[in-house]
């Protein structure tokens, strides 16, 4: 048995309203490579955020090779042998592939007190070496490929005895020839005897190059067990769990007139000739990985993302969608992925978001006239039972899932035809979500015509009368309602 | 309203801190609440309140406009230039494009900021190197003599026994106050500052909304110009130099963030007559306008530092 280097034992953390990870427990040993899988929301990335002390857990404790550490800081993280490559990559693209690797760590010049350059070319060079990659360490980050940006980091991160590489979807944005090398330089430094937690959503390259794989759930440890030996169908249903089905309502979709036609929509190197319709009171998912292109399918749609080519109609009109404010008077709401940042203004009070997307009505002049306001607001916090003490409340102090309930509720107040819904139950509690799909059940039925973009498997699954799987930019598979299964739908998605 | 609440004590301390300052002033100077101190007091800060008034949507809505002092000079120059023609056109005429003066900086700074996407900071203190420029080549670095009725009577006439300029201030106050806090617009500065990316996805047209309130914001400084021409009956480049000083200071005083999104008229209000009433009782207590201009400084470093404070507590909370 290899000596473990890693225990993380009993871990809790919670944010307001959610239970983030609850009661975890985890070993990594020497030279092991462990796959850490779930759903989105599951709680993997909360976990690794403790490990690099971007976040402070609630309890529970961390051992590294028998020593417990508190780890309440990214500086506490690395001197302790953790190294992190996000899954957004964080290099400085202005700076040189030597600045990034030893960025505040430049060696000095004993006598001069300044930067020794030679040194930090010499000693980037090695480290590069070890993985197996040439890259000059004098050339501007910038002008480098992604693969090449991401082995910068792989480099940053273990440049100073690196015990334990945790890796965050880093294939996402990579080719299949450029994973195939990333495999190799992860092989290689387990080989080392570096121990490297693996998260990714693609369940092929999980099972690839991982010893042991770990799934979370809802916050939980579902469980460990050994990448041989295991089948993909087993890690699947431990990953969504078997009684999510009954959560769904079933929406019915009974209207024939399509509602919004997209053709040949094209988007230089990230969407291609894209063709699809929604009727109206139909739910119509979109569903892709990371870079997949379904997110700017939906951001052209309401005028964030420009395209370059191809047609939207409206009701069997051509229309053209500059900007979000012309989308509204085109009847189409949008529901954005970033709550927090894109769709509240978060030191505004309640009524003071759920008004924000329609001033216009707030009285026929100048001047808001608070009585329509109060009214508006009372409306959409009973019709989605949205929990506040009062509408004045700002909405920085709600939890996750009523604020997405505000968005919701903002949106809808505009009466639009064609709602575009991105992530609506990302980082919600249960209850909030069976609340934001009734709402959505009832939309359709007055035939609002939705288009989801989930990367929630079971929630796009069974929620969407057909499902369009995107991959690099096209899609590649339509599958009706109750045609795929979770595996399928994953399988489809990870093919380039 | 939590929100309304912490404004109201923000504004009742800067109210207060006003009334211990009038009271420490009327021991220090038997001159200081004399009627005439009081009038005089209150038309000095009306000339840089108006600026400061409108200036306070600007910062709201995450902006900052330091040509103010330029625009101040360079209308001065241009209205007396154009009146001391030797057939000068109609007094209204030539005060509004006064008027324009401001309007046409405010444009161009609005354009670069919102369609280039250039740094308020940096538009506005290049706007501000310009306009005094403009000022010193027009007027020829020298003063110009204006003496016309009109402009005597919006700087030093009264109604009601009331100086005009107090009467503006008070009026600019009370139309931006509504604009501000009870209309659509103002709803919609508060949402550009508090959250740009939000506004925007929910239809608010940010860059028309900020263009707008540039355009304001140098047609304020222009009248603030006029009423000092008019108080000195002089149009020189110099005019209006330190402006944009006392006006900040006065807006960020009165509890306006700095980022955005956060602000009342009635704390900009309080911020200039804090200002003023400092101002007005150190000189007439004998301090040099020299170390008044430290003060100046202090003060403004003061406020943002109590701010800071104050976000910092928040934030921990």
């Amino acid at each position: 048995m290899k000596p473990t280097l890693l225990k993380m034992s009993n871990i809790f953390k919670s944010y307001p309203g959610v239970k983030a990870v609850n009661d975890v427990s985890i070993d990594l040993y020497a030279g092991e490579v462990l796959g850490l899988m779930g759903e989105n929301g599951a709680g993997k990335s909360t976990l690794i955020k403790l490990l690099a002390g971007a976040e402070i857990l609630d309890s529970g404790e961390i051992y590294i090779e028998e020593n417990k550490l508190d780890i309440d800081s990214p500086s506490a993280a690395q001197e302790n042998g953790i190294g992190v490559i996000h899954q957004e990559l964080i290099t400085m693209d202005t700076l040189s592939v030597a600045e990034n690797i030893f960025v505040g760590q430049l060696p000095i010049n004993k006598k001069t007190r300044l930067i020794d350059w030679k040194s930090a070319y010499k000693k980037s060079s090695d480290v590069l070496a070890l993985l197996n990659s040439d890259i000059d360490p004098k050339s501007t980050v910038g002008t480098l490929s992604i693969y090449e940006k991401q082995i910068v980091e792989v480099a940053k991160a273990i440049h100073k005895n690196t015990k334990i590489l945790i890796m965050d979807e880093p294939t996402a944005a990579l080719s299949e020839k450029d994973s195939k090398s990333l495999f190799e330089v992860i092989t290689r430094l387990s080989k080392q005897g570096v121990g490297i937690i693996y998260i990714s959503h693609r369940i092929e390259e999980v099972f690839n190059i991982t010893d042991r794989i770990t799934v979370m759930r809802d916050g939980k440890l579902i469980g460990t067990k050994p990448t041989k030996g295991t089948k993909q169908k087993e890690i699947i249903s431990m990953m969504i769990g078997r009684d999510l089905n009954e959560f769904f309502p079933e929406i019915k979709s009974e209207k024939k007139e399509v509602m919004l036609k997209v053709t040949n929509l094209n988007i230089d190197g990230i969407i291609e000739n894209i063709n699809f319709e929604v009727k109206k009171g139909e739910i119509v998912g979109l569903f892709g990985l990371v870079g997949s292109g379904c997110l700017n399918i939906a951001r052209s749609l309401i005028g964030i993302d420009e395209i370059d080519q191809g047609e939207i109609y409206i009701n069997g009109k051509e229309t053209s969608i500059k900007n979000p404010k012309n989308a509204m008077q085109n009847k189409i709401g949008f529901i954005p992925i970033d709550r927090k940042h894109e769709g509240l203004t978060l030191d505004f009070s309640v009524k003071h978001n759920l008004s924000l997307q329609s001033l216009e009505r707030l009285g026929s002049g100048f001047l808001v006239q608070e009585s329509i306001e109060n009214s508006m607001a009372e409306k959409w916090v009973k019709k989605l039972e949205i929990k506040t003490p009062n509408i004045d409340v700002q909405v920085k102090n709600l939890s996750g899932g009523n604020q997405q309930k505000i968005v919701l509720g903002k949106t809808l107040e505009t009466n639009p035809e064609i709602l575009i819904v991105i992530e609506p139950t990302r980082g919600v509690d249960v209850g909030a979500k069976m609340d934001i799909y009734k709402m959505l059940e009832k939309l359709c039925k007055e035939g609002v015509a939705i288009v989801l973009v989930s990367t929630d498997v079971p929630e796009i699954l069974s929620i969407s009368h057909r499902v369009l799987v995107i991959s690099t930019g096209k899609i590649r598979k339509e599958f009706a309602k109750g045609e795929a299964n979770q595996q399928e739908l994953l399988y489809e998605a990870s093919l380039n | 309203m939590k929100v309304i609440g912490t404004k109201i004590t923000t504004n009742t301390s800067l109210f207060l801190f006003l009334g211990f300052l009038v009271i420490l002033f009327s021991f220090t100077s038997e001159h200081f609440l004399s009627p005439y101190n009081i009038t005089s007091l209150l038309t000095n800060i009306s000339y840089s309140g108006i600026a400061a008034i409108v200036l306070t949507l600007v910062m709201i809505s995450r902006g900052l406009d330091i040509s103010i002092g330029g625009v101040i000079g360079l209308t001065t120059v241009v209205v007396s230039a154009l009146y001391s023609q030797s057939d000068p056109l109609p007094i209204w005429l030539i005060l509004t494009i006064g008027l324009g003066v401001g309007a046409v900086v405010g444009l161009i700074n609005g354009w670069c900021i919102t369609v280039l996407d250039m740094d308020p900071i940096i538009t506005t203190l290049g706007a501000m190197a310009i306009t005094r420029g403009l000022a010193y080549v027009i007027s020829d670095s020298q003063s110009i003599l204006m003496f016309e009725e009109t402009t005597d009577f919006i700087s030093n006439g009264v109604i009601f026994n009331v100086p005009i300029p107090i009467l503006l201030f008070m009026l600019t106050a009370l139309i931006f106050s509504i604009v501000l806090h009870k209309s659509k617009f103002g709803r919609s500065i508060y949402a550009i500052g508090a959250n740009e990316v939000s506004a925007s996805l929910s239809g608010i047209s940010v860059n028309k909304t900020k263009m707008i309130l540039y355009v304001l914001t140098g047609i304020a400084a222009s009248v603030s110009g006029i009423i000092l021409l008019g108080q000195t009956s002089v149009g020189m480049p110099q005019h209006g130099i330190g402006a944009e000083l006392e006006v900040i200071t006065a807006v960020l005083l009165g509890g306006t963030a700095l980022s955005g999104g956060k602000g009342t008229i009635y704390g900009t209000i309080a911020g200039v007559l804090i200002l003023g009433v400092l101002f007005n009782g150190l000189t007439i207590s004998g301090v040099r306008y020299v170390h008044l201009q430290i003060f100046q400084g202090l003060l403004l470093l003061v406020a943002v530092a109590t701010y800071e404070i104050k976000t910092r507590n928040e934030v921990a909370r």
